[in-house]
């Protein structure tokens, strides 16, 4: 028998009935759980770390008590407990959708009513911040929506500075020119599913074949010179050792492809069945995947937590191509001990989601060329056909053409939420109003 | 400053060249060529330089 050992004391819901309960971080060997016990429910234990590296070493935050009378979840809409501001604000403009998929947050009911183009216009005006904001369109799929084109143009109108779209890709493969249009309206990058690079993959998660159509979207995307990130949603026995394969496809697709965002699936919205430990894919072991899957060309000092959510929310890798090399611009071990405090972090990360997602207009939309990669190294001698990484006038002209992402968000469902965590959400949807911590805007509880 | 403004060194009276000069940031280091005494090595940054390239390569290296 393991002892068990308490980390930290914190609050959560029961995942059947959502009541708001407390909960703990407790440790079992290498191993930690959320723990908590609801009177009409029972026990719940929900793993959130596996033991590959510290979490201690991972977390290093200040972490303080949490506040007597915190309204969370129910009373969100930022109050005055929550600890971070909007860095992106999510705007669903349908619940309409074209696929039917095993796993969706949003579990969209097709055949709803749609929100008005008035009303989504009204939305975009309340919510930016002139120059500043990143709005993220979604859904449902909001390439369904007829109006698209125009609800981005509108959102450029309104002040945004970045319009993200949140897209399966479906239309965006099938339809050119609506990807020419998008481009025309200031859509400054695509949130592309992509959930491996078999057929098979799809077909288990979105009930039918895909790659060829995410493979035109994505070709699509850079003939109008839209930046495309890869989103996988990973489910355990279906794509996680997928996830060599699909850095390996966005690292040949650069600059096209801007990055991958990896989402361990969560177990809200539509789910086939309440999860069990086995089926929960923790950031340490995405981490550890990651690493060795890509062969060490992504190596795990290199994907740092972020600043602008909790450490177990969330990380992020910035990398750029240099003469066939995959080189890290930050490491976890070298890490500034200050940050500037005079810098919102939410605004540092959307500043850095901007620049790394956006494609400068200067990028030639030459076909692609598969690059061949190595270990990352800095000091690699430089071949005639490249620049010296050394050179400042050099390095920042590969820093925004060549420039990879690796990043990730562990979304918090009724098993594993974790009210620390949601304090310093700064995912936000926008809705009646109020901007939301996405966590628990789509909190959904389980059938026992 | 115009590129054919001469810039003199105020401690020995040189007149500064342009030559490498290396820095390094958070563990990356980087050359350029700035003015430089030739005497005494002291560089010349210009405002321009420090507002402009030098910044971006900062931010670029920062973490979010």
């Amino acid at each position: 028998m393991v002892d068990e050992k308490l980390l930290y004391n914190t609050k959560s819901v029961c995942p059947i009935c959502l009541k708001p309960i407390a909960a703990a971080r407790v440790s079992r060997g290498k191993e930690i759980f959320l723990k908590k016990t609801c009177s009409d429910h029972g026990t719940f234990e929900t793993i959130i770390w596996r033991g590959h590296y510290d979490i201690n070493k991972w977390i290093n935050i200040d972490e303080p008590e949490l506040p007597e009378g915190l309204q969370c979840p129910t009373g969100c809409g930022l109050c005055a407990d929550h600890l971070n501001s909007t860095c992106c604000v999510v705007l669903n403009i349908t619940d309409r959708c074209n696929l039917d998929c095993n796993f969706c947050f949003a579990d969209p009911e097709n055949g709803a009513n749609d929100p008005s183009f008035d009303e989504i216009k009204k939305s975009l005006y309340n919510l930016v911040s002139k120059g500043k904001s990143l709005v993220q369109l979604s859904g449902g799929e909001p390439t369904v929506r007829k109006d698209l084109v125009e609800i981005v143009r509108t959102a450029k109108q309104a002040g945004a500075k970045y319009v993200q779209l949140n897209t399966n890709g479906v239309l965006l493969g099938e339809d050119k020119k609506l990807v020419k249009d998008l481009a025309e309206a200031g859509l400054s990058f695509v949130f592309l599913q992509f959930d491996g690079t078999e057929d098979a993959i799809y077909e288990k998660l979105r009930n039918k074949p895909l790659l060829s159509v995410k493979q035109k979207a994505i070709e699509n995307c850079a003939e109008f010179n839209i930046g495309v990130t890869l989103v996988a949603t990973l489910v355990r026995d279906v794509n996680v050792s997928n996830i060599g394969q699909i850095i390996n496809y966005a690292l040949e697709r650069i600059p096209h492809v801007r990055g991958v965002h990896f989402q361990p699936v969560s177990f809200f919205g539509r789910i086939p069945r309440m999860p069990s430990n086995n089926d929960r894919i923790t950031i340490d072991e995405l981490i550890y995947e990651i690493e060795s899957q890509s062969k060490n060309i992504i190596k795990a000092e290199n994907l740092l937590p972020s600043s602008c959510y909790h450490p177990l929310c969330s990380f992020h890798g910035d990398f750029v191509i240099h003469n066939g090399s995959v080189v890290p611009l930050q490491n976890f071990h070298k890490l500034e001990k200050e940050p500037n405090p005079t810098v919102n972090p939410a605004d540092r990360n959307r500043e850095f989601i901007g620049r790394r997602w956006e494609r400068p207009a200067s990028i030639k939309t030459d076909a692609f060329k598969p690059i061949v990669l190595k270990s990352a190294s800095p000091q690699n001698t430089p071949k005639p056909c490249c620049g010296n990484i050394h050179d400042m006038d050099y390095f920042l002209k590969i820093a925004k053409s060549q420039s990879f992402t690796i990043t990730s968000m562990l979304f918090q469902d009724a098993g594993n939420i974790d009210f620390s965590r949601l304090r310093k959400c700064s995912l936000h949807v926008y809705d009646n109003e109020k901007f939301i911590p996405f966590c628990s805007y789509y909190l959904s509880g389980w059938e026992q | 400053m115009a590129d054919t403004e001469k810039l003199i060194c105020s401690k020995c009276n040189k007149e500064l060249e342009l030559k490498r000069t290396n820095f390094s940031y958070l563990g990356h280091s980087f050359f350029t060529d700035l003015p430089k005494c030739p005497q005494c090595g002291m560089v010349y940054l210009s405002e321009e330089f420090v507002k402009g390239r030098m910044s971006e390569v900062e931010m670029q290296l920062e973490d979010k």
